[in-house]
């Protein structure tokens, strides 16, 4: 692209007429597109770079008479912006018109310095010193709630007598005291599902053997034994954490129904259709001579094939 | 544009204000930068998006601040101090309910905004930046409405974040962690709410602010891309500036959305459920509508099964939105023209079907629940 540079002579086929006095950029090309010649006193043209034969050092040299730019219309600048009162990016990468640099000197002071390089990584070294004694610090307060030990604690949740079919789900609902950090006690509603299970459902749930529950080093702390004809069930659903309910299907009759994602389970616990991957968690429970009912409330991480204790 | 310079005597006490601050500031020139910008193509409706959404945001920061003047984050005292501002506190439910709908318009304007960078090409280069800055914005957007759904601490909030962060936990290695972290524990509690709210209002606001400044710098660095048809010598002779054609077009998309967040906040208010408790009672937990499909999405059985869950919840997501940051990378073609595009017309076309389709199926279920 030409780049004609302001205060350049501009000469006509004939004789010279003026100089450059201002340069039109297209916004959008960012293509030189017009120069305006001051006319030596007689008023300012705009002439279209097709005119224009060649630019060189200081010189315009146009390709019509002196005559027949004196004929084209006055440059009307109204009808102009300056580029600084508009925003057109990487302008300046594309059109150099200046007539010279602006140059500042540079301090005296900063003439001696070496090591400009040394210095500007010494920063960064001098950014990581700050940095990295804290990085541990913090990650350490963020995560000061995220793992506390198991409660392996009994909570009476209700009377048997309440059930009075065998392998129907029958919701206790119970309370449970919690204390967190700094806030003061509180109660939340929770909820176990409890059934009376005939030997067939019993199978179905033991399959045969004791189920053991461990604590967090490993260690047994209840075991339920596989001819115990209660059976309670986490009421969180093992698919994503919601929480069932006991339901009437259409085809599969009486069975635990997740309206979340629509996850079905029969009396035993067993997935009978929908996303869930593993079965109903079952929890340590006992049934006192007087029929009260004791669980202790685990949760187990949801979404996945083996049980993972989190609570 | 021009500035006519003009004795000092015969200006009135502001224009001398004005001109004292433009002399030291250069006020007048920033404005005039600000507006001339060159629109190749001239103005369109189709580019009123991204300034709808800046408005949205400022409403969402405003009527934020204010329902912080009530609102208090404990286990305790949320839903109290959410049902104190429905209830008791004057023009509160509008305000609550401006906020929750604004959110929602705010979702809905950054897909409109996002299909339609995508249909005009506007994504290829040199404006790929932009690009992955703004999927970077959209993913605080979705961080701002999941966080802030727990706030009110009814059932609705309780089972949207039981259930969503259930689902971060199925990410491979960080899952766990992750999940703790943002719970602040093994079960939703205290610690949870208190970490919501302050990425709530503090993280993602600092964050949305950085990153929205950084898209329209990256957007006035490389220029509106302008249409994708015509001539260089069509596009010259329809250009104008941004002001005052677009601006008023913008302005004129603002106010639509503003009546219309206005009209739903007035005839559909936020109502509470219950307070937020691990028993559901007969509560269906759901997800807010915009999550809908993915909420379908992982009742298929394919998607079911820990693998599964993994594939429909973490790896299909991740998958779809890595595919969007490498979009630049990999559609190098200039072509711009939508029509001349058709894999990019056809995948646009399926994902919004597939949206739409599972959004529907979630809603037909809703039937079969109760």
């Amino acid at each position: 692209m030409m780049q004609p540079k302001l205060t350049s002579k501009v000469r006509a086929t004939d004789r010279e007429i003026g100089e450059v006095s201002k340069v039109i950029v297209d916004p959008l090309s960012h293509e030189i597109s017009h120069i305006v010649v001051s006319m030596n006193g007689s008023g300012e043209r705009q002439v279209s770079m097709a005119f224009v034969q060649s630019v060189t050092d200081g010189l315009v040299e146009l390709r019509a008479a002196a005559g027949d730019i004196l004929e084209l219309p006055p440059f009307k600048r109204d009808d102009y912006v300056t580029t600084h009162e508009v925003e057109i990016a990487h302008l300046e990468d594309r059109v150099h018109v200046t007539p010279g640099e602006v140059l500042v000197p540079f301090p005296e002071l900063e003439k001696s310095v070496k090591r400009r390089t040394f210095f500007m990584n010494f920063t960064h070294v001098i950014g990581f010193l700050i940095g990295l004694p804290i990085a541990f610090p913090v990650l350490r307060y963020l995560m000061k709630p995220m793992y506390s030990p198991f409660d392996n604690g009994w909570l009476k949740i209700g009377n048997v007598s309440k059930i009075k079919q065998d392998d129907i789900g029958f919701q206790f609902k119970y309370k449970r005291k919690v204390k967190e950090a700094y806030m003061p006690e509180s109660e939340i509603e929770k909820n176990v599902w409890v059934l009376k299970v005939t030997p067939a459902v019993m199978d179905k749930v033991y399959q045969g053997k004791d189920m053991e529950f461990k604590d967090a080093l490993g260690k047994t702390v209840w075991t339920n034994k596989k001819d115990f004809p209660y059976v309670a069930f986490s009421g969180k659903c093992p698919h994503l954490g919601c929480g069932y309910k006991w339901r009437q299907h259409k085809v599969l009759g009486q069975v635990f129904l997740c309206p979340c994602h629509l996850s079905i389970y029969d009396a035993s616990g067993k997935v009978l259709d929908g996303p869930a991957p593993r079965a109903l968690d079952a929890l340590p429970i006992k049934v006192s001579a007087t029929g009260e009912v004791e669980i202790i409330d685990m949760e187990f991480k949801a979404g996945t094939k083996s049980q993972i204790r989190i609570i | 544009m021009q500035q006519t310079p003009s004795s000092p005597a015969g200006l009135t006490a502001l224009e001398k204000v004005i001109a004292f601050v433009d002399e030291r500031v250069g006020l007048k020139t920033l404005q005039a930068k600000m507006l001339n910008e060159p629109v190749p193509g001239g103005s369109r409706w189709a580019y009123v998006f991204g300034s709808i959404l800046l408005f949205i945001f400022i409403m969402q920061a405003i009527t934020g601040i204010l329902l912080m003047f009530y609102y208090v984050p404990t286990a305790d005292h949320a839903f109290a101090s959410t049902q104190y501002i429905i209830h008791e506190v004057d023009y509160g439910w509008f305000l609550l309910s401006y906020h929750f709908w604004g959110s929602t318009a705010m979702v809905v304007c950054v897909f409109a905004h996002m299909s339609q960078v995508f249909l005009w090409g506007a994504y290829k280069s040199p404006r790929e930046l932009i690009w992955l800055v703004g999927l970077a914005l959209f993913g605080i957007v979705m961080g701002f409405g999941f966080t802030g759904y727990l706030l009110p601490w009814d059932q609705r909030a309780y089972w949207a974040t039981t259930v969503g962060v259930e689902i971060m936990d199925k990410t491979p290695l960080l899952g766990d962690f992750m999940a703790r972290f943002l719970k602040g524990g093994a079960i939703p509690g205290q610690m949870t709410l208190s970490r919501f709210f302050v990425i709530h209002v503090m993280v993602l606001p600092a964050a949305l602010m950085g990153l929205a400044g950084l898209h329209i710098f990256l957007f006035r660095a490389a220029g509106p891309a302008g249409p994708f048809r015509g001539t260089p010598e069509e596009i010259k002779a329809k250009t104008d500036y941004f002001f005052p054609r677009q601006i008023w077009k913008d302005i004129v998309g603002m106010i639509a959305v503003f009546f219309t967040i206005c009209a739903l906040a007035f005839w559909e208010p936020v109502v509470l459920l219950e307070e937020a408790t691990p028993d559901p009672g007969d509560y269906h937990p759901e997800p807010e509508w915009y999550f809908l499909f993915l909420f379908q999405l992982l009742r298929l059985k394919m998607f079911g099964g820990e693998f599964g869950q993994f594939l429909g919840a973490i790896a299909l997501p991740g998958a779809f939105m890595a595919l969007m940051a490498a979009l630049p990378f990999i559609d190098k073609d200039p072509e711009r023209n939508i029509f001349k595009r058709p894999i990019a017309l056809i995948g646009w076309i399926v994902v919004m079907a597939m949206i739409l389709l599972f959004t529907v199926a979630a809603i037909i279920n809703r039937e079969f629940l109760d």
